[in-house]
């Protein structure tokens, strides 16, 4: 295995892989003065196909600024209130746990994936999100997913070795807890509703929110850590 | 035993998972996004998106980006079905990239 996973997280100036042209020119004109991103060979093909596709009239440049402010929206705190809300709505959380999309909807959550389920992590049975075929994630509920969950090391290693990986992520699990790793795919997403943290009973839903991060939402990560009372 | 899939990399041995936090550049997000919107409108769907990221070459794929295999696939499917010409739009992007600016988005 080549040491590919850096490419899958920099942003240097990679060039598109079929075209490993250097460009020996400039970058003279920025589109802003302050505009401190070069302008990659990648970006240029976008920027190239998305004219051609509005010319041709396949699409217009006001879904894509639609589509840009719906994903917008998509943010790891939308996980968030609906893990806080299971956590304090026991109706709510059975609800999750048979539909997450209905779930997520019932919270105003605009869903654009075709399935998503969640799974409970419980005292016994952690759990792991990953897409080993490509990247697949839980975005209406996420946001962009982030570097580490792309990357082909984690696509690579999370299903092989998930205790260790979870080491690396900081936690570490007694043996007598069983961690169960789950694969996405395009059709089906995974998101994790962790366990609700010890000394957090008189917590308002917005509080216990605050406390879920994105990575607890894949299984990288726990709730927390929780303010001292 | 079928060849395995350059995508099927679950459970190869791999090193360090990079931790960084890296921010999503404006056209990585613009991009996505109007990948969502030609998926949306049916101009291609995400098993012939998964399909044609899979045809990437085997040497192309490992060192590859995953914003530029969203871009890179997307384009094989709609140079395929005949909406785009692969000829035209590398002189487009040549074109762009010469100016050194974004003067096309719109």
């Amino acid at each position: 295995m080549t040491h590919d996973h850096d490419h899958d997280h920099d942003h240097d100036h990679d060039h598109d892989h079929h075209h490993d042209h250097g460009h020996g020119h400039s970058h003279p004109h920025p589109t802003r003065e302050d505009d401190d991103v070069e302008l990659t060979y990648g970006e240029a093909k976008f920027i190239a196909l998305r004219a051609m596709l509005i010319e041709k009239g396949v699409i217009t440049g006001d879904e894509v600024r639609r589509r840009l402010e719906i994903n917008d929206a998509a943010t790891p705190h939308q996980g968030a209130r609906m893990v806080a809300r299971a956590w304090v709505d026991p109706e709510y959380k059975k609800r999750m746990l048979v539909d997450g999309k209905k779930a997520a909807i019932e919270l105003g959550i605009q869903v654009t994936e075709a399935e998503v389920m969640a799974i409970e992590n419980t005292p016994e049975v952690h759990n792991l999100v990953v897409c080993t075929l490509c990247s697949c994630y839980p975005r209406s509920l996420l946001g962009e997913p982030p570097a580490w969950y792309v990357s082909k090391a984690y696509r690579s290693r999370a299903v092989r070795e998930p205790r260790t990986v979870l080491k690396e992520f900081g936690l570490a699990f007694p043996d007598e807890v069983e961690v169960r790793v789950h694969d996405s795919n395009a059709d089906l997403r995974y998101v994790i509703l962790p366990l609700r943290p010890a000394g957090t009973e008189g917590m308002s839903e917005d509080e216990l929110a605050a406390l879920v991060s994105r990575d607890c939402l894949v299984g990288a990560a726990l709730p927390g850590p929780v303010p001292a009372a | 035993m079928p060849e395995r899939l350059i995508t099927d990399i679950g459970g190869l041995p791999a090193d360090a998972i990079p931790r960084e936090e890296v921010p999503q550049l404006f056209w990585e997000k613009h991009m996505i996004a109007m990948f969502n919107v030609l998926w949306s409108k049916g101009v291609f769907n995400l098993d012939e998106f998964r399909r044609a990221v899979e045809a990437t070459p085997v040497e192309a794929y490992k060192k590859s980006r995953f914003y530029d295999r969203r871009t890179d696939g997307m384009t094989d499917l709609l140079v395929e079905k005949g909406i785009i010409d692969r000829g035209e739009l590398a002189q487009r992007t040549e074109a762009i990239l010469r100016k050194g600016t974004r003067d096309d988005a719109n």
